[in-house]
């Protein structure tokens, strides 16, 4: 006789077993207590300061006007309270440290489902976008060098505004990447910390010229947008404040987490924040708000600003094309990894076919995965025209944030006990204003993106109704989660003694 | 049927002949020491323009065999010992062609001088045998001095867990029964270098090891169900953050050899390291045989 299998409500409740992530052999040693708060802020700052500057202008500063300044404020601050969340959450539980394990852990399978429904819609999404902002200035950086582009109907997807046939640089760039990530290459430490001086050199290089061709005139009608404005412009801008958690999930290699934790965000933070309010106070001081809506700026945007501040003299539009052109690439690389990273986890979960938990035993890397995230991304990059999209990138995101802020206080009430390396100063007030935060950063969202995030949600919720829940790791009772021999030192399987 | 070590004085130092005399023992064999020189000038010539040269190769030639004698007398196993001449243009063709001549079963070679004790490097001789000798290769440590042993204590088969490598486990099997000692099969699971990406977090790279070891568990196993390998045959898996640490971890005693397959690069049956191979060359504390493929 079978098991009566479980109900639907308790299979839509039940909740991974809370356990110690799986150490490598050896791999405890790298967690030495050793980041101090200098290092985790320039963590955070260059796990932040990514693709979005170089393109949020354009889609932000038409909603906001010159208030896109305060926008960047708002969402900074939901996105400092949201990381500060993280970071209890982060301490508390310790699996991989992905909010789609931290809502398995504290609310139940289907919330995690849902969120994981928000992180793949946030990294699809971000990377196809990434790829054709990407492609935008490749065709730049090519036009300033060689006088060269690659025809419009090669650039632009086909149902874009300026319908094109594909847009074959970004798709070959997801499949550069892919390739990479098969191979199992990785951003090593040296090339995060050139990439993060190339990205902060060309935006300081964008400053420094747009300074020049400063006028006041340009802030005039600063309010008009009005409050729904600034809202709609903070939710636009929240995605380029990704990459702040990453300060959160350092935990275990920080000295004095309590108090290096919550310097760290605030001082990365308030970097990214100043970095990113110089860039938009310097390009709305050289034009009109209105010409960032422009056709001539919906490709490789800043680029276009040092031209038109020069003159027609392109050196320092090619410059700032090259930095974005490498800089995005690492980006898409490191986007394309997390995808995967997340399709992985939902694999060996049980909550996706196993296919997605394979790892090749050559590589060992999980190819699978890599190859289905570069053939779904690459045919969005390549045909739809997802620029327009950032925003759906952001509500994943809003939403996903909120549920760590909401399992910070269930875990709290659940288990007020349980040791956590760092705990959020001002509980409840500060989880209860960083959802507060989020959910006026939403607020400011249009309502087609809604309907777009509804729709996508409702299908991987179908998908789980109808397939996840009979086939989660958690059916037989989660055996298969604990990592019996992980922790363990490497694992002998011996032949059997001699009977004497 | 004998063992070729390919040796010339003042190069590489003398743990060739360590291990080439106990591979020699172990297989119940003799012993070529070949050495590589120079090829004189082949135009004939009134003047004899090479005859210095040649003479100079001759020394060489005689010089090494006086050393590994020395050595190999030192050594003093009661191993037939041969020495072996071979002009030729490179080291490494040079004794590809006499392990040709000699019809050697084996080919041992050393390290290059410029690694550690203990350590493999892989010199610009060994690199090319390694990638079309047609025999079986053994690569020992610089400084090896043999085991306490005084022989071959275990065989360790290094199984990748891919199903085109089953044949190399069952090559290495047999040759195991053949010397009969202990046999091991070991898989090596390293850890994937992380990224910082957002809302994923730092500790996934471990999962996805524990998925890698877990699924390299698994064929060893599948190993003995399918009768690959015989009940006595030990099986592991070895993780870490680099391969240096995953097959530092791997417990090895004295005595111990380690085999590795290598992929067919074309129908003939040649040797041709790939680079986990070379990874695995590079760190292992042990004597390494390479086996054609």
């Amino acid at each position: 006789m079978t098991a009566p299998s479980p109900s639907l409500s308790t299979q839509m409740l039940r909740r991974r077993p809370v356990i110690g992530a799986p150490v490598a052999h050896g791999a405890s040693d790298h967690l030495k207590r050793s980041i101090g708060t200098f290092q985790l802020t320039m963590f955070g700052v260059g796990a932040t300061v990514g693709t979005g500057i170089f393109i949020v202008l354009q889609q932000a500063v038409p909603k906001a006007g010159p208030a896109v300044l305060v926008s960047f404020v708002i969402a900074g601050i939901a996105a400092g309270l949201s990381a500060i969340c993280y970071a209890e959450m982060a301490s508390a539980v310790p699996v991989s440290g992905s909010t789609y394990s931290y809502a398995y852990t504290t609310m139940g399978e289907v919330v995690a489902m849902g969120v994981a429904a928000c992180l793949l819609l946030e990294y699809g999404v971000s990377m196809s976008a990434t790829a054709i902002g990407w492609s935008g200035y490749l065709n730049k950086l090519l036009d300033n060098l060689f006088g060269v582009q690659i025809p419009h109907s090669l650039t632009a997807a086909p149902w874009g505004e300026t319908p094109g046939i594909v847009n074959l640089p970004a798709v070959l760039l997801i499949t550069m990447c892919a390739l990479l990530l098969i191979r199992g290459a990785s951003e090593s430490a040296t090339v995060n910390t050139v990439m993060v001086i190339i990205k902060l050199g060309v935006l300081a290089l964008f400053v420094a010229i747009a300074f020049t061709a400063f006028t006041t005139d340009h802030f005039a009608g600063f309010w008009n947008a009005g409050f729904a404005g600034i809202t709609a412009g903070a939710a636009t801008i929240f995605f380029t404040f990704i990459g702040l958690d990453a300060v959160s999930t350092a935990g275990d290699e920080v000295k004095n987490p309590q108090k290096t934790m919550p310097r760290a965000i605030i001082a990365a933070l308030l970097a990214v924040t100043t970095i990113y309010i110089l860039v938009a106070f310097a390009g709305l001081g050289t034009q009109e708000a209105e010409a960032f809506g422009s056709e001539e700026q919906s490709e490789a945007g800043l680029s276009v600003i040092l031209e038109n501040v020069l003159g027609g003299s392109t050196w320092a539009s090619t410059v700032l094309a090259a930095g974005a052109v490498i800089s995005i690439f690492s980006v898409t690389l490191v986007v394309m990894y997390g995808q995967t990273r997340i399709l992985f986890a939902m694999g060996r979960d049980g909550l996706l076919p196993s296919a997605f938990a394979k790892v090749n035993p050559r590589s060992m890397t999980p190819v699978n995965n890599t190859i289905i995230v570069a053939a779904v991304t690459g045919i969005l990059a390549g045909f739809v025209p997802l620029d327009y999209l950032w925003d759906l990138v952001s509500i994943g995101t809003l939403v996903a944030f909120i549920t760590v802020s909401v399992g910070v206080i269930i875990l709290r009430v659940r288990e007020p006990d349980l040791p956590r390396g760092f705990k959020v100063p001002g509980y409840p007030v500060t989880p209860i204003l960083s959802i507060a935060a989020c959910v006026w950063v939403l607020w400011g969202l249009p309502p087609n993106t809604w309907l777009w995030f509804g729709i996508w949600v409702a299908v991987v919720l179908a998908f789980y109704f109808l397939w996840s829940r009979r086939h989660s790791a958690l059916n037989d009772g989660g055996d298969g989660l604990i990592p019996a021999a992980a922790a363990q030192e490497d694992e002998v399987l011996l032949p059997p003694k001699d009977p004497q | 049927m004998s063992v070729a070590v390919g040796y010339l004085a003042g190069k590489g130092g003398r743990s060739p002949l360590y291990l080439a005399v106990e591979a020699a023992t172990t297989l119940k064999t003799s012993l070529t020491v070949v050495t590589v020189v120079p090829r004189p000038w082949m135009t004939p010539s009134i003047a004899r323009i090479d005859a210095e040269y040649a003479q100079y190769a001759e020394q060489l030639a005689a010089d090494s065999a006086t050393e590994a004698q020395k050595c190999l007398d030192s050594i003093g196993s009661g191993v037939k010992v041969d020495f072996h001449k071979v002009a030729h243009r490179s080291a490494s063709g040079g004794l590809a062609e006499a392990v040709e001549e000699l019809g050697s079963e084996l080919l041992v070679l050393g390290s290059a001088a410029d690694g550690r004790l203990g350590q493999m490097v892989v010199g610009s001789t060994s690199d090319r045998l390694l990638h079309s000798s047609s025999v079986p290769m053994v690569i020992s440590p610089r400084g090896y001095r043999g085991s306490t042993a005084g022989g071959l204590s275990r065989l360790t088969c290094g199984y990748p867990g891919t199903p085109e490598c089953v044949s190399v486990v069952e090559r290495v099997a047999a040759l195991a029964e053949r010397l009969d000692v202990p046999m091991r099969v070991i898989t090596f699971a390293v850890r994937g270098r992380t990224m910082y990406p957002s809302q994923v977090g730092l500790h996934i790279e471990d999962s996805i090891l524990e998925a890698t070891a877990g699924q390299a568990r698994e064929a060893l196993v599948e190993l003995k169900k399918a009768g690959v390998v015989g009940d006595a045959v030990t099986l592991q898996v070895a993780t870490g953050n680099g391969w240096d640490q995953a097959i530092d971890g791997a417990d090895w005693q004295d005595g111990e050899l380690l085999a590795l397959g290598t992929k067919p690069s074309s129908g003939i049956a040649r040797v041709f390291l790939g680079s986990r191979g070379s990874k695995i060359l590079r760190h292992s504390p042990v004597p390494v045989l390479v086996l054609p493929g």
